[in-house]
């Protein structure tokens, strides 16, 4: 508990860049994983989509407390982003109509 | 749990795991537990929502007598649209409450060419909306609900509360991570124990009510995950309506044409659904009224009769038609359900959120796990400063003084305050004038105004000081309340009991209850002030040897 915030800068520089990356790599993270999943799980369109999307919330969750477990910030942000990037772009090459 | 962590970044430290959780679970906690508090406390009294209501207009007649009392709906869906097309021939939508055991009256709502949204109350006989005078225009339980879900904020808020919801599940997970004995924490409560009195009573409740949290949290997000979660959405559909049609196979949305047509009577529609659906009709939805593209949807009452709340297939059936020329669209029997496993699964959630099945056995049992879980915010905010009240950390550098104060101010307001602010809206209820304009908005502007005064008295006054004065003015407020009621109305419990009226009696007895447990509360804080004239309270900076406890615990 009583790593906190401490004096040095840099400490508190790492300290919001993780947070930021849990709060919006984990939401990206979450977002690919259901625009994936809605392409890709064998349900009728619209069920695939529901399905995904109600499952978001607990991938999104379980982001941002890796976010917290891993040792180096730099491995969060890849760790949440590629994932993202990847997971997000096929599913939307997959997608079965929309933007 | 290692003790000499303090100099090292998050999650490199010896503890590994779990001490990175141990820290996440304090600070993502700490910035999240006010907002959480409200959000819980006023979902908590949400669940009776309609009880508060029913106790906020003490004029409207028992639940029992408007249910059975039956209005003319045809003739007052005449009057509703008689209304509606003076006020707005053309618009985005006009919708119709058919009198009810909620409300005697028509209740139309509509949006005006400004894209406003205004409503009105229909006298069911004259059809002329009823005057402010002998009626209590008020926002009712539902204040709470709305409180609960968007902060009366409109989007902005239902994203606010998605956020913290968010803060919550990863403080619930982090929680239990760190939580080494879950089981043995059943039984372990160590009374007068100061920090370890406030750790077991926020790790019982937490533990006790757990999988109730976890799913109340949850779900809340899933009813709004369109909102919250429209990725895939927008990946494999060119508009959210165009999904919802699928999804719900439901006819699709008409665009608006902008070409005048006359819309159709309604009173015929309503006649051939109430025949079609077998019951009453309780809500007639009217989408672009005037247009070409006019559809006219009637609803069946929600829960008709006793015992037809049910967890799988709610719903009253309804049923759409043309709005030009009343041919069907579309019929959706009563308690059936449409779409698939996923789509069931999300409605069945919202369901078990709401706490809209199974009637008071459930919504006790809701109360109590949402008291549960208040308190498990409240002991959790209260526990981080009770921990640095015995020995200071340090976090914030040369502020840590300063900041310690704020979080202290803060838990006040967010506690006691709140807690005056929700009474003080009952109190608002009787005491503002009745007939006067934005009646309803005035009861819900002095629930702000007294719970940001409770902020402003807090950081005026000395910690204890604070935390009495706030707590002593709840317990009263409570407690008078039915004076207060005996002396604007006439009644109070014990008529209310005497005629059989639960609901309204319920409440003030409720009331009554939370006064004397808040009484309590503030005789405790007034003997810890007393105990403290003796040794001053200041944050013990860190040179100072640490209390044993602070290093038992470890986390926290």
């Amino acid at each position: 508990m009583k790593m906190t915030m401490n004096s040095s800068a840099l400490h508190r520089l790492l300290l919001a860049s993780r947070v930021t990356a849990a709060i919006f790599g984990g939401y990206a993270l979450a977002s690919g994983a259901t625009v994936f999943l809605s392409a890709v799980l064998p349900l009728a369109r619209a069920e695939a989509v529901l399905a995904a999307t109600l499952a978001s919330f607990a991938v999104y969750t379980a982001a941002i407390i890796w976010a917290f477990a891993v040792r180096s910030v730099t491995r969060v942000w890849w760790g949440l982003m590629a994932p993202a990037v990847v997971l997000g772009g096929v599913g939307l090459l997959l997608a079965r109509g929309g933007l | 749990m290692s003790k000499r962590s303090s100099r090292k970044p998050v999650g490199q430290s010896a503890g590994g795991f779990r001490q990175s959780m141990a820290w996440l679970h304090t600070w993502c906690s700490l910035w999240a537990c006010w907002v959480l508090f409200a959000i819980f406390l006023t979902g908590t009294l949400g669940v009776f929502d309609e009880a508060i209501t029913r106790w906020m207009k003490p004029g409207l007649a028992p639940k029992a007598e408007l249910a059975q009392m039956d209005t003319d709906r045809v003739g007052a869906i005449r009057k509703a649209q008689e209304h509606l097309e003076q006020v707005a021939p053309r618009g985005h939508f006009w919708s119709v409450a058919l009198p009810g055991k909620d409300d005697p009256a028509i209740r139309v709502f509509w949006e005006d060419d400004k894209e406003q949204f205004k409503q009105a109350r229909l006298d069911p006989s004259t059809g002329k909306p009823v005057g402010k005078d002998g009626e209590r225009e008020t926002e009712g339980g539902h204040h709470f609900v709305h409180m609960h879900y968007e902060f009366h904020a409109g989007t902005a808020g239902i994203y606010l509360v998605g956020a913290f919801t968010m803060a919550m599940l990863v403080a619930m997970v982090s929680g239990i991570v760190i939580h080494k004995r879950i089981f043995k924490d059943f039984f372990t409560f160590r009374p007068r124990k100061a920090q370890r009195s406030w750790l077991d009573a926020h790790n019982a409740v937490a533990v006790l009510t757990l999988p109730f949290q976890l799913m109340i949290a949850y779900t809340g997000l899933v009813i709004f995950y369109i909102v919250y979660m429209p990725a895939g959405i927008h990946a494999n559909y060119p508009s959210i309506e165009a999904f919802a049609t699928e999804a719900r196979s439901q006819p699709a949305h008409r665009d608006q044409t902008h070409i005048a047509a006359p819309t159709v009577r309604l009173e015929s529609l309503v006649a051939q659904a109430e025949q079609r659906l077998g019951r009453k009709a309780g809500f007639v939805f009217v989408e672009h009224p005037g247009d070409t593209s006019a559809s006219v949807r009637v609803f069946g009452p929600f829960d008709e009769g006793e015992g037809e709340n049910f967890l799988l297939m709610p719903g009253g059936g309804s049923m759409t038609f043309d709005g030009t020329n009343g041919e069907i669209l579309d019929v959706y029997m009563p308690r059936t359900q449409r779409g698939g496993g996923a789509m069931i699964t999300q409605r069945t959630m919202s369901v078990l959120h709401t706490a809209t099945f199974g009637g008071y056995a459930i919504k006790w049992l809701y109360f109590f796990c949402g008291l549960a879980g208040t308190a498990m915010m409240g002991s959790g905010a209260i526990l981080f400063m009770v921990k640095r009240r015995q020995k200071a950390l340090n976090e914030f550098g040369a502020s840590t003084q300063r900041v310690y104060r704020w979080i202290d101010v803060l838990n006040t307001a967010a506690i006691a305050g709140l807690t005056v602010a929700c009474v003080a809206y009952l109190w608002a209820n009787r005491l503002v004038p009745v007939g006067i304009e934005q009646r309803a908005k005035t009861e819900i502007g002095i629930f702000f105004a007294i719970w940001a005064l409770s902020v402003v008295h807090a950081a005026l006054r000395p910690r204890l000081n604070a935390w009495f004065e706030q707590l002593v003015v709840a317990a009263l407020l409570c407690v008078c309340l039915p004076l207060l009621n005996w002396a604007t109305t006439g009644k109070q419990f014990v008529d209310y009991l005497l005629a059989e009226d639960w609901t309204r009696a319920g409440v003030e007895i409720s009331t009554v209850v939370f006064g004397v447990l808040l009484a309590r509360a503030a005789w405790l804080v007034r003997r810890k002030m007393s105990e403290s004239v003796r040794r001053r309270t200041v944050y013990v900076p860190e040179s100072r040897p640490a209390a044993s406890a602070a290093s038992e615990v470890g986390v926290l």
